[in-house]
């Protein structure tokens, strides 16, 4: 069953190849950079540092973006449980700085931050930020009432009834929120790196579409993919240790939910 | 039935409230009063949709009372007038819900231990006499386990010990057994029974099932369909120790049970 699947996944990937080979053949390498010189260029990168250069510093904007975006948004629905009102007041401005193109921001973000790292921080945190809130507030509503009033019944404080009971109930949602963010992250970071950056897999797409190179470009985006998918594999290792109080079925519906 | 009684229902009445410009909406508990003596097992019988739980769920300080009042081991906890809920009366009244409520996230072990960690005496000896539960009603071997790796009746069984281990005096249960196959459901009762015969709780065990009530109960309650009043009083003077599967063969056995079912609607 498991091989059958890596195997299939193989024969997916070669026919992306293929197409993707036909295609440059067909428009022209120069049009459409060809998987084989799109793999040199990258392992090239990899091997002589220019790689781990920029793709680290987009690693870092995501990953600080993640956490300064991330952290309040798993905290407020959590601040904010016992206070509906005060959820409900907050709503509509929630949704829309959820449903702001906030890539938008990005020239603004530079204007306000500088051209340096600190404004792809921000861009990453303004767009993790929303995604997780979300995720996580849907968690804490989710909450079985019927846990809370047993726990009331053996005498549980309001903050024991968070901690034991509305958090780890909430744990699925904010993993969820976070496995949706990531794609997001990385994207956010690469985009405001394409607008004004020296640095960054942003920063090569730039500087490759300016030169009529799009075998760079293929590698930052293809380089820009990878990180993604590494991203999604420690979060699937972390929910995994997590929630393995999760029946399997549960899992993997959950999966395919996201 | 001597000495003061552990619990006093008087004429306890429950209605949810009316929603503006609407008829009120009917009585679900009426008039209803009765008495528990301290160590005894009440069984209560009613029709689905009764108001059974409603009721456990008034006396469990996790709903109010529209009319009457209850009385818990001389005071008074429950009243119309009431402003806040003391949900569990301050640890001393246990509740096993028809639902298990085992936290999915947690192992069988620290399931049974949840009610210690929250109040606060989790200690060596608290551990002792957790695993000692554990053992008596056959889950030992199981303490690592998550509910979703569980039976059904080891889930119940857990649900069971989780209310036990912080010794609450007083007992409710609402049909803890009612979602298992009969052969668990049986062995459920004899634990449930054994448990009760070394420590003597003031236990009311509501069902529906007229069976069960014969073979846990001192003392059976009818209700009627809502709003639920109590139609009778059936005593059991089946002698224990109770065998529950041949519960049948008890001489008494079909008298009572052909009692209770002609007050049962």
């Amino acid at each position: 069953m498991r091989w059958r699947v890596w195997f299939d996944r193989l024969l997916v990937l070669l026919i992306l190849l293929a197409a993707w080979q036909g295609g440059s053949l067909w428009l022209g390498n120069y049009w459409l950079s060809a998987p084989w010189s799109v793999a040199t260029r990258f392992f090239a990168a990899l091997f002589n540092g220019e790689m781990v250069f920029h793709a680290g510093y987009t690693i870092s904007e995501a990953l600080a973006g993640s956490v300064i975006g991330g952290v309040p948004a798993v905290l407020l629905p959590f601040l904010l449980r016992r206070q509906p009102i005060v959820v409900a007041i907050l709503d509509p401005f929630m949704v829309g700085g959820y449903g702001a193109p906030k890539l938008a921001f990005a020239p603004l973000f530079i204007l306000w931050f500088g051209i340096g790292i600190e404004s792809k921080i921000a861009l990453v945190a303004a767009v993790v930020f929303f995604i997780v809130y979300f995720s996580t507030l849907s968690g804490v509503r989710a909450l079985e009432p019927k846990l809370v009033q047993m726990a009331q019944v053996i005498g549980a404080s309001e903050r024991q009834v968070g901690r034991h009971i509305v958090f780890p109930g909430a744990v699925p949602a904010i993993f969820a929120g976070f496995r949706i963010a990531v794609p997001y992250a990385i994207g956010g970071a690469v985009i405001a790196e394409l607008i004004s950056s020296n640095r960054g897999l942003g920063y090569l797409v730039q500087t490759g579409a300016m030169n009529f190179d799009t075998t760079q470009v293929f590698v930052a985006i293809l380089a820009a993919t990878i990180i993604v998918h590494a991203f999604i594999a420690v979060i699937d290792l972390g929910e995994r240790f997590l929630l393995r109080w999760r029946p399997r079925g549960a899992v993997l519906i959950a999966d395919h939910g996201t | 039935m001597a000495g003061t009684p552990m619990l006093e229902i008087k004429n306890l009445g429950k209605r949810f409230p009316a929603r503006a410009g609407r008829e009120p909406p009917p009585w679900i508990i009426q008039d209803m009063s009765f008495e528990v003596a301290a160590g005894e097992l009440l069984t209560i019988v009613g029709p689905s949709g009764a108001g059974k739980s409603t009721l456990l769920n008034i006396i469990a300080q996790i709903e109010t009372a529209s009319a009457g009042e209850i009385v818990f081991d001389g005071e008074h906890i429950a009243s119309p007038e009431q402003k806040a809920l003391h949900p569990g009366l301050n640890r001393r009244i246990g509740y096993v819900t028809q639902d298990d409520n085992l936290l999915p996230w947690r192992t069988t072990i620290d399931n049974v231990l949840f009610p210690l960690e929250v109040q606060g005496t989790l200690d060596d000896a608290a551990r002792a006499r957790a695993q000692e539960l554990i053992g008596a009603v056959g889950l030992a071997g199981f303490e690592r386990y998550y509910p979703h790796e569980l039976s059904g009746g080891m889930r119940k069984r857990a649900a069971l010990i989780r209310t036990l281990v912080y010794d609450p005096p007083m007992i409710l249960m609402d049909e803890p057994f009612a979602a298992v196959d009969a052969q668990t459901r049986t062995q459920l009762q004899e634990d449930l029974l054994r448990l009760w015969s070394l420590k003597r709780k003031t236990i009311i065990f509501v069902t529906h099932d007229i069976t069960e009530a014969i073979a846990l109960g001192d003392r059976a309650l009818v209700l009627t369909q809502r709003p639920a009043r109590i139609a009778a009083e059936h005593p059991i003077p089946i002698p224990r120790p109770r065998q529950v599967k041949d519960i049948f063969t008890m001489p008494g056995f079909a008298a009572i049970y052909a009692g209770i079912r002609a007050d049962v609607q």
